[in-house]
């Protein structure tokens, strides 16, 4: 197991060592200094700029000092917006901010859909079942964008005029936890209802399959209860794939929500991000998309480690 | 061939799909479109036309009325002014004569009768003015017909067709720049259907031969692609798509191209125009290169995942066995027996990847990194939100958008569903 373990993550660290090249590689396509000078500059002003970001040097050696200060936990590069803020405090600042909004999220989608899929999959083929797989079709095939839109002036705007007093909040963030449901227990939502018709239909898919292994059969022929077969027998051996598919998606609950953050002017890791991207500030881009792939390769690696746990065959490839 | 195709219709798979009722007017929604683009690639609806002033600015559609400060601001808005405006100039005869506004021209009269209806109008306007709200002031309203007639009065009687095609582009509204709503919405199914079938056309090609050859070479060929593809997905997809349009978006392939050719930056622009046309068109900095290359680099890893798995359970097949035993090359294994039967998963990998990459330019257009200088779904809607428009109630632009683009969808994840039950009815 020890073995395995070793193997695998050494297998890893080229992938590892790509996607950090690859990210650094495509943002130095485009001259990140001519954004950030006026348009009187010279080309000596360019030049003193780029000795000033350290984009003089070669990108071998760029590459090198970033995955040095990755490999030590060493966050202090100052980010170039905003003077005298480094990459480390800017994380600390954004990636709570996202946990905030995409946990709950995580948390109450895979409750409600997993129990809205063993519902379905009990009553396969009769009009509930329909009824729901019609809905999460329909709810799949409507933008993102149209249900942050609508969500927010129903849940925001027109509930506000309807109470008279602010309920949820259209625009903007303050941290703490009472604050918490006023600036985002509308974005959860509206999270959860987009991720509803993509995980029921998978989660239902599961059932289905279990539905029909003989232990369910024998189950009733000993006189269990309904429920009793769905949620004690159903539910932990279709255990595997739903474990699966939650732990592929935890790196992504550091990201947030790049949209969400975006419409609600929530200052987490997705609006950060964006914002970074779209002023070819580096530093965060760099070191941030560094961490997401650690995280994500640290995530297969455990998945392909608990597979192994269950599976012995898998051992042996 | 015509028999070959008759044969295959009466596969009990394509006969399970063509009793599927819901999938089949799934595909005559999904042929309207592809027609409707075909169409409007031959020139149905020009950039031009969905560029063009129709109206006054947010009519709303199916020529509702609206209240009566609306019928006010739209009566004085557009032809008004303009009309204003040109009688003003050293040549009014003239410049009546360039007003444009979609089919409306204004009549053919003599420079006196036009100014003799602007005044009319204004003396009405100026009693509308007395009053501060003409909504809770029903008085008013036979001045307000008044004035709409005598503005009407300016523009040239339009003949049947130009009458139909002026209707036309009013029937869904207009947006906030008095552009017709309509025509930017089905523009827009064009874009759509374009990029989804580029993309789903080249990711499925890419996907398919590298996971096949994965799985069927295995050793390094197959470490290789995973080593690919997983460091591709070791990124989350929308920020790759976020930094690829990025960087490609300030890229200027065109300059690029000079450069290599050598032609000097103060060359005579008709030699520029020649070598961007040979290069994908005139406005290469406008072009879909930026989006093309963001969904090309992602959209073909989950088809090379399910071919390199599909591939690795065929191999042990005896019919390969056989052929191998025959002495068949590699690449006539690969391309006649392993690719042809994993063609009912290519077949859903594409449904499925068009509906991706229609999603997805349509975030990336609103996030003003997708389509750039032509209408496109994200765009109308980036537009109702910033204009504003879902506050004030006016719905025509973001519910064009949307209603357009969800039957699209719709249609294919039902088509999508059906070939899965039909194809491949193991699948989780």
């Amino acid at each position: 197991m020890f073995a395995f373990t070793i193997r695998k993550i050494i297998y890893n660290i080229p992938i590892y060592l790509a996607v950090v090249l690859l990210m650094m590689a495509l943002l130095r396509i485009r001259d990140p200094v001519a954004g950030q000078m006026g348009k009187n500059a010279t080309a000596a002003d360019f030049a003193a700029k780029r000795v000033e970001l350290g984009l003089n040097e070669p990108l071998l050696s760029q590459y090198v000092s970033l995955l040095g200060s990755i490999f030590t936990f060493d966050f202090s590069r100052e980010i170039w917006l905003e003077p005298g803020v480094s990459v480390g405090e800017k994380l600390a600042e954004s990636v709570p901010v996202s946990l905030a909004l995409t946990l709950p999220a995580l948390c109450l989608t895979t409750v409600l859909s997993i129990v809205i899929a063993m519902v379905s999959a009990f009553n396969r083929g009769r009009w509930l079942d329909r009824t729901l797989v019609f809905f999460a079709v329909l709810g799949m095939s409507i933008s993102f964008l149209v249900y942050i839109i609508f969500g927010q002036y129903l849940g925001a705007f027109k509930l506000q005029q309807l109470v008279g007093h602010p309920v949820f909040s259209i625009h903007g963030y303050e941290s703490g936890i009472q604050n918490w449901a006023f600036y985002l227990l509308l974005p959860v939502l509206i999270s959860v209802t987009v991720a509803m018709g993509y995980d029921t239909r998978f989660y239902r898919a599961v059932m289905v399959e279990e539905t029909e292994a003989d232990y369910i059969t024998t189950a009733r022929a000993k006189g269990a209860s309904q429920m009793k077969i769905m949620f004690v027998h159903m539910l932990r051996n279709a255990m595997i794939p739903i474990i699966t598919r939650i732990m592929i998606t935890l790196p992504f609950l550091v990201t947030g929500s790049i949209l969400l953050e975006q419409f609600f002017g929530i200052p987490g890791m997705g609006y950060t991000l964006l914002t970074a991207i779209q002023n070819g500030d580096f530093p965060v881009v760099e070191v941030f998309t560094a961490i997401f792939a650690g995280l994500f390769i640290v995530s297969l690696i455990a998945t392909d480690i608990l597979y192994a746990l269950f599976d012995p065959r898998v051992r042996l490839q | 061939m015509i028999q070959r195709f008759t044969s295959f219709l009466q596969t009990r798979e394509m006969r399970k799909l063509r009793s599927n009722k819901a999938a089949m007017i799934a595909l005559v929604a999904i042929a309207t479109y592809v027609l409707l683009a075909v169409a409007i690639m031959c020139g149905a609806i020009t950039r031009d036309a969905c560029d063009t002033v129709v109206g006054a600015n947010k009519l709303p559609g199916f020529f509702a009325k609206g209240s009566p400060e609306q019928r006010y601001e739209i009566a004085t808005a557009k032809i008004l002014k303009m009309t204003q405006t040109a009688l003003t100039q050293d040549d009014p005869a003239e410049a009546l004569k360039e007003i444009k506004l979609g089919q409306i021209r204004i009549s053919d009269q003599p420079v006196e009768n036009i100014q003799a209806i602007v005044d009319a109008a204004n003396r009405i306007k100026d009693e509308l003015n007395k009053s501060d709200d003409l909504d809770a002031d029903p008085a008013m309203l036979p001045k307000l017909i008044e004035l709409e007639a005598t503005v009407a009065q300016l523009h040239a009687p339009m003949n049947g067709w130009d009458r139909t095609r002026h209707n036309a582009s009013l029937l869904l509204g207009t947006d906030i720049q008095g552009r017709s709503i309509l025509l930017r919405g089905l523009y827009s199914v064009k874009i759509a259907i374009q990029i989804g079938l580029v993309t789903a056309t080249f990711s499925v090609i890419l996907g398919a031969l590298l996971g096949a050859a994965a799985g069927y070479f295995g050793g390094w060929v197959d470490h290789v692609v995973v080593w690919i593809y997983t460091t591709f997905s070791s990124i989350p997809n929308l920020v790759l798509l976020v930094v690829i349009a990025y960087a490609f978006t300030g890229f200027d392939l065109e300059e690029r191209l000079l450069a290599i050719f050598g032609v000097p930056a103060d060359s005579p622009s008709s030699l520029r125009g020649t070598i961007g046309k040979l290069f994908g068109g005139l406005d290469v900095k406008n072009s879909l290169l930026p989006v093309y290359l963001a969904f090309g680099a992602t959209f073909w890893i989950g088809t090379c995942r399910v071919i390199r798995g599909e591939t690795l359970k065929l191999k042990e097949m005896e019919y390969i066995h056989a052929a191998r035993t025959a002495g068949f090359s590699s690449f006539h294994i690969l391309l006649r027996h392993i690719i042809p039967n994993t063609a009912h998963l290519i077949l859903i990998n594409f449904s499925l990847l068009l509906i991706g990459a229609i999603k997805s330019e349509v975030i990336l257009s609103f996030l003003g990194l997708g389509v750039k200088g032509q209408p496109s779904w994200g765009i109308m809607i980036r537009d109702a939100g910033n204009n504003g428009d879902v506050v004030s109630g006016f719905f025509w632009e973001i519910g064009t958008a949307t209603v357009l683009m969800f039957v699209l969808v719709l249609a294919f994840n039902i088509l999508s569903d059906a070939l899965q039950d039909a194809f491949d009815p193991k699948h989780v």
